[in-house]
């Protein structure tokens, strides 16, 4: 009996261990992610670029361990990695730049000497390494053209007024950006993402639209169920929840 | 993005239907048509929604008298509703068709069954009532350019042609739509949509407090940072280039600069550096250059105006050895301009315009000595002129009681102020022949032709340019005394308005032929006399051709009327080329001063070569009409 408790409360041990040694990790992760995501807008990335580099970082972090790799050396190479797939070419004097700010705010610039060749072919090294740990697959497809699509089609569905009434479309983009804190860009479709986060924003504003033999997000996505909907919008809540707990 | 020419994915069909076709962003059916909104609920959206400025198309069912009745398909702009079975009728009234100008009934160009594109013009809520209108001023401006009238099945918009498929096919869904759609996989589809949303993509709207815009500091951006490395790189190879510099190795510390520059382009401490480095070497104008780009960035730098001072004051010097004063005092007052504490340029400023006042006495000097000179060598255009005006005195004292011009008589006293003292040391010969042309006229005349004749042979012989012989002289100022009697007689003779214009017109000339020596006196001696022999030989070779040329002196006189410069100048130019015919080595003679002439005149300036050629012109007329009337007296 008691080697059983024993045994179960390892058990319970260890597994409360993992949790929280998750809970840690995806503290990490979302604290890491937000640094992509400053970092992004200061270099003036796009929607698509940003969403392609915190994918990477996700992905790669699905198959890695946090203590063998450094978090935000990973995340600077997948910025670098993303713009290079995305189009929007970055250069890495301008990433280490802002990097090295954000971790110094207080100091000046980096002196373009030895110690920042270092740490750009730092860069460059790792991300070849995220490149072999994805099998050099770093497209994806990503919720953003669906969710414009489908917010021009609602659109059409209300009235212009209300429409420029509640900032349904701002809202949507910035639930969307937002979901990147965590890993539900990777566990969900893309579909499925940009419906929730338009059906949140519809939740959030009140707006009622016309309704038919099928609900417009049914037409919109045939396979998906109000269930999933609502699993995934509970988890993109969470994520602001840890914004509270992270920062 | 507009205009893609697009395979229509329709795969189902197998065929492959080529159509020129927007799509950035695929265009999907209205979502009603989809969720299957029942059609009340879709009716009443659609006048709750319904504005005016929307655009419909519709099918014609009925024309009347008043107007047309359309039964509406689908909307076009503005608002996008599935309505075909909505069964919407629509009256487009007869002031709202517009008509086409050619006097017909505008309603007999509409046929029902036709398709027809109007813009809503107003509507009754209430009563479910719509009016169209075909005016172009029905639309809102960005729909300006909307055609509106008959349509033709192609123009249908695509959510409505591809809502068709949908209703044939109940198995497109909006997904498959949506994938087969080539718009979906355009790449930029995303910023074009987010361009028609109007959101902006570098700043994205977040919910997440820690990314609200206000946030973010701009010191904290890339390029901001950037900036701020390249300067300091900048400055250090500016302070490397430096060293080079006082190291006397220019090449590379030319090299460090330029390095600078491109590091960050309009460095102000590379630019002082480099035009430092300049102004040592000597190239003074690129220096200049630099330090202003320099002072343009960063107007406050105290070493680059101090350079620059500098610079302005040694290129002064510079464009003083090269004689072109006025510029190197220009700079110098630029260099007193930016620094006023600047000893050098002050003294400099000074110095130069000493030295300009100097060379300006200088010229004065020698324009007086140059002055004497002639007076004493009493050049034979001298003569001629105080003749002319002697005789013009003379005239003017005659006719004082007939005419009534008061102007020549100012005139005239202003030119005698003027030549006084010259006029002392030629009276002699002055009085030599004015006692000579008294007498009769016709003695005269025949004098005239005599010395006309004597001068042409002597003319004939005339050997070389610039030559003041007293033969010459002679001769010189008998002819323009008979040009000046031969107008005097002519003027007697005709009594008409021309006259008192004459009469303006040479005192202006002779007012020109005094400033205009006075200007070429003040000239350097030797260009002025070259100058004076082409006048004469233009008046010799002229009044030549007058004796040859008949004819045309009578048509002198009808022209003189009008603008007798120009005519004087053409006619002048024939001279010369009767001059080419019969005396070559005249010709060749004129040619050469007026070269030499043309020279004198680029170097200095034009306005007293002008005036000069006023008075000569007017003498070839007078000569003309002196040879006119002596052919009018020798027919009597």
């Amino acid at each position: 009996m008691s080697t059983q408790a024993s045994t179960s409360g390892s058990v319970n041990e260890a597994r409360g261990r993992r949790s929280a040694e998750d809970v840690e990790d995806s503290k990490k992760h979302f604290r890491v992610c937000r640094f992509i995501i400053d970092t992004g807008v200061k270099l003036g990335m796009r929607s698509v670029p940003m969403a392609t580099a915190c994918a990477l970082y996700h992905r790669f972090f699905q198959s890695a361990s946090l203590q063998v790799y450094e978090p935000y050396l990973v995340a600077m190479s997948a910025i670098y990695l993303a713009g290079k797939v995305e189009e929007q070419h970055l250069r890495t004097r301008d990433i280490i730049n802002v990097c090295h700010r954000y971790f110094h705010p207080e100091r000046e610039p980096l002196e373009l000497d030895g110690k920042f060749w270092e740490l750009r072919d730092s860069i460059v090294q790792c991300e070849l390494l995220i490149l072999r740990q994805l099998n050099f697959q770093v497209s994806f497809e990503h919720p953003h053209k669906y969710l414009l699509q489908y917010l021009l089609s609602v659109r059409s569905l209300l009235n212009r007024h209300a429409w420029s009434r509640t900032p349904i479309a701002e809202t949507a983009l910035a639930v969307l950006k937002d979901s990147y804190h965590g890993t539900v860009c990777v566990h969900h479709k893309p579909q499925h993402l940009a419906l929730t986060s338009l059906y949140l924003a519809l939740q959030t504003y009140g707006v009622q639209l016309p309704r038919g033999e099928l609900e417009w997000w049914q037409v919109v996505c045939a396979d998906i169920t109000k269930a999933q909907i609502e699993t995934i919008m509970s988890e993109l809540l969470q994520l602001y929840d840890m914004e509270a707990k992270c920062t | 993005m507009n205009g893609l020419v697009v395979l229509d994915g329709c795969a189902d069909d197998c065929t492959m239907s080529v159509c020129v076709v927007s799509e950035a962003h695929a265009v999907m059916p209205p979502l009603e048509q989809f969720m299957e909104v029942c059609f009340e609920e879709r009716r009443e959206l659609f006048y709750r929604d319904v504005e005016r400025g929307d655009l419909v198309i519709g099918r014609i069912n009925s024309v009347r008298d008043f107007g047309l009745f359309v039964t509406l398909l689908c909307t076009a702009g503005g608002l996008e509703r599935n309505i075909e079975d909505l069964e919407i009728k629509a009256l487009c009234p007869l002031r709202c068709v517009p008509s086409t100008g050619n006097h017909d009934d505008p309603l007999s160009y509409y046929q029902i069954g036709d398709l027809l594109r109007a813009g809503v013009k107003g509507i009754d809520r209430y009563h479910e009532k719509l009016t169209l209108s075909l005016y172009s001023s029905s639309l809102p401006p960005h729909l300006d350019k909307v055609k509106l009238g008959v349509i033709s099945k192609e123009d249908l918009p695509l959510h409505y042609s591809r809502g068709e498929k949908v209703t044939a096919d109940s198995s497109q869904t909006y997904e498959k739509l949506l994938e087969s759609s080539l718009g979906l996989s355009n790449p930029l589809n995303v910023d074009y949509l987010l361009g028609k949303l109007g959101i902006s993509d570098t700043q994205t709207p977040s919910l997440m407090r820690g990314l609200q815009s206000k946030h973010f500091k701009e010191d904290d951006f890339a390029t901001a940072i950037r900036k701020k490395q390249s300067v300091s790189w900048a400055l250090k190879c500016v302070k490397v280039g430096v060293g080079h510099f006082k190291s006397r190795r220019y090449v590379e510390a030319m090299n460090e600069y330029n390095k600078a520059l491109e590091i960050d382009t309009n460095n102000v401490e590379a630019l002082v550096a480099r035009g430092a480095l300049y102004a040592t070497k000597g190239s003074l104008m690129k220096a200049i250059e630099d330090f202003e780009l320099a002072l343009e960035n960063c107007p406050t730098h105290r070493n680059a105006k101090k350079y620059l001072c500098q610079t302005l004051v040694e290129r002064g010097g510079q464009l003083e050895e090269e004689e072109k004063l006025v510029t190197a005092e220009g700079l110098y007052k630029r260099a007193i301009l930016l620094d006023n504490t600047f000893q050098g340029a002050a003294e400099a400023l000074a110095k130069l315009q000493l030295r300009i006042q100097k060379s300006l006495e200088l010229k004065e000097q020698e324009a007086a000595k140059e002055q004497e000179k002639t007076k004493t060598v009493e050049t034979s255009a001298e003569k001629l002129r105080k003749i002319l005006k002697e005789e013009k005195r003379m005239k003017k004292k005659r006719k004082r009681s007939t005419s009534s011009s008061t102007s020549s008589d100012t005139s005239s006293t202003s030119s005698d102020d003027d030549s006084s003292t010259s006029r002392k040391k030629s009276k002699k010969r002055k009085h030599k022949r004015r006692r000579s042309s008294h007498g009769s006229k016709k003695h005269k005349r025949r004098a005239s032709s005599c010395s006309d004749k004597m001068a042409d042979d002597d003319i004939e012989w005339f050997p070389a340019p610039a030559n003041t012989s007293a033969s010459y002289i002679d001769q010189k100022q008998s002819i323009s005394k008979l040009i000046s009697e031969g107008e005097q007689s002519w003027e007697k003779s005709r009594c008409e308005d021309g006259r008192g214009r004459l009469d303006d017109a040479i005192d202006r000339s002779l007012e020109n032929l005094k400033h205009g020596a006075q200007s070429e006196t003040s000239r350097p001696g030797r260009p002025n006399v070259n100058g004076e022999v082409r006048d004469q030989h233009r008046t010799q070779s002229i009044s030549e051709c007058a004796r040859n040329r008949r004819d045309s002196s009578s048509s002198t006189q009808s022209e003189y009327s009008q603008k007798s410069d120009r005519y004087s100048k053409e006619f002048s130019s024939q001279g010369r080329d009767r001059s080419e015919s019969e005396r070559g080595g005249n010709e060749k003679m004129d040619r050469g001063e007026r070269n030499s002439h043309d020279k004198d005149d680029g170097r200095k300036s034009s306005g007293g070569s002008l005036k000069k050629d006023i008075p000569s012109n007017l003498l070839d007329i007078f000569s003309q009409i002196a040879e006119f009337e002596k052919e009018k007296k020798l027919q009597k």
